[in-house]
């Protein structure tokens, strides 16, 4: 990979983005996430979030099951306000 | 000094505790911040980054404007960006008795010098035409109220902490203090390390509570969870912090990423240290949401989460020292840490080093009563 590739296109975070959070200490993908924004866009993580995951655990020598701490959050897809708006909802 | 020996030991990497981290460091002070998780993981990164002056009380009106030079001057000091933008809030009044409690507000904010002025529905119509004024009898706005982003802002705190050659512990739970050890303090870690300082600082937000029980410190405190919701980016309008007091009402901003994002408080509170996310706020935000701006009906969501407000019987904020010589306390900030945050870092710092305040600070005093009157504009 070089330095310019294009990690997290929604935030526009390249491969060297992210090896400068992982440099500054960050050691999961939360922390990488928190440090830089990258996953936080309309993809949610994603297309980026395994490519990170991997680079911290390339860079950081870390089983992978220690680095994958992102919590998925709804919605599944991106949904108009308008739609969920008022909404059925059993536990109102 | 021994290499596990500090002159302070902060304990919650938040904003309080990087802030307070930060202006220790700058006054030459050897700290030790140490985070349970990682920096931002409690409250500070769930929250969504709004920063305002207007209160209600003259002590967090005061720290409160005190914050927003700084977070002004940020982009200078730290060398980067933080989204730094004086978007302005709007608190909208819906009856004769909000309108009224405002323009009471009014007259201390601006004889503290702050910039809050009335609007009128016309006015608020013809500065922000997009609103729904329906029902809405006025409103306070104040231009100089703002947002920033949190992280950014961590990480400029970390940056400098890291700089002056202090010590942030990541993934390092504090699992006891014991304040008997000479002159110092023992804190104890859950893989084990000790940790010696004559100074503690115990600003761990939501599990304050229990940091402060390991020296036998009780704070009145409780976390309850508030959810939030961000939707994509559109073009930037620099849509104020909007608040809607009704009861079924709800505050929300545009970053200046474009996005929309924002709360609302639940009317029945949900005490404890649930950070889940409900179906309930996904379908009610966007209908309260849609109801102040119908424009952003088609606006997509991106996400919801929820976080922590460490909340206190009277909703200010405990920013003190405690019976126990050395033992300090910055925490429960009823969901203004963000935005009080690096002004009360600044004040806590100094008060560390100096053992006095540069004006009264007993609305935030630890042994205070309680039971007083709640912050009008909480």
């Amino acid at each position: 990979m070089k330095e310019d590739t294009i990690i997290c296109r929604c935030e526009d975070l390249t491969y060297k983005d992210v090896l400068d959070a992982i440099n500054m200490g960050m050691t999961t993908v939360s922390e990488v996430k928190k440090m830089i924004r990258a996953g936080m866009g309309p993809c949610q993580g994603r297309t980026c979030g395994r490519l990170i995951a991997q680079i911290i655990a390339k860079e950081t020598g870390k089983p992978l099951s220690e680095i994958w701490d992102t919590t998925h959050r709804p919605p599944l897809k991106t949904t108009p306000l308008g739609i969920l708006a008022g909404g059925d909802c059993e536990n109102k | 000094m021994r290499t596990n020996e500090f002159d302070v030991i902060i304990i919650g990497g938040g904003i309080i505790g990087t802030a307070t981290g930060y202006y220790l460091s700058k006054r030459r002070k050897r700290v030790l911040l140490l985070e349970k998780k990682y920096l931002g993981s409690g409250s500070t990164g769930r929250c969504i980054g709004g920063i305002r002056a207007q209160f209600s009380t003259e002590t967090t009106i005061k720290v409160a404007m005190k914050s927003v030079d700084l977070f002004r001057s940020m982009e200078n000091e730290f060398g980067f960006s933080v989204d730094w933008h004086p978007s302005g809030y709007l608190f909208l009044a819906y009856s004769e008795e909000k309108k009224q409690s405002f323009l009471d507000i009014i007259q201390l904010q601006n004889n503290l010098g702050l910039d809050v002025r009335f609007l009128t529905a016309q006015d608020i119509k013809s500065k922000f035409n997009y609103i729904n004024t329906d029902g809405v009898l006025g409103g306070t706005f104040c231009p100089t109220d703002g947002q920033a982003d949190p992280f950014y802002v961590l990480k400029g705190y970390m940056k400098g902490i890291n700089n002056a050659g202090n010590v942030i512990k990541t993934h390092s739970e504090v699992v006891g203090i014991d304040n008997h050890v000479s002159d110092l303090f023992e804190v104890t870690t859950k893989s084990g390390e000790k940790f010696y300082a004559p100074q503690v600082l115990n600003s761990a937000g939501p599990n304050s509570k229990s940091v402060g029980e390991f020296a036998g410190i009780n704070l009145p405190v409780e976390p309850e969870r508030h959810e939030s919701l961000i939707t994509e980016g559109i073009e930037f309008r620099e849509i104020p912090m909007i608040v809607d007091y009704r009861p079924d009402g709800c505050y929300f901003i545009q970053r200046k990423t474009g996005q929309i994002i924002g709360c609302y408080t639940p009317e029945k509170r949900v005490p404890g240290n649930d950070v889940g996310s409900t179906f309930e706020f996904l379908t009610e935000m966007p209908r309260r949401l849609i109801r102040l701006i119908p424009s952003l009906e088609s606006l997509a969501i991106l996400r919801q989460w929820a976080g922590s407000y460490t909340v206190t019987p009277d909703g200010n904020p405990i920013v003190d020292k405690t019976e126990i010589p050395g033992y300090y306390v910055s925490t429960a900030m009823c969901g203004h840490g963000f935005m009080l945050g690096p002004a009360l870092g600044k004040l806590m710092a100094d008060y560390m080093i100096d053992d006095e305040w540069p004006y009264d600070m007993s609305e935030f005093a630890y042994n205070r009563n309680f039971q007083k009157a709640a912050e009008a504009l909480g």
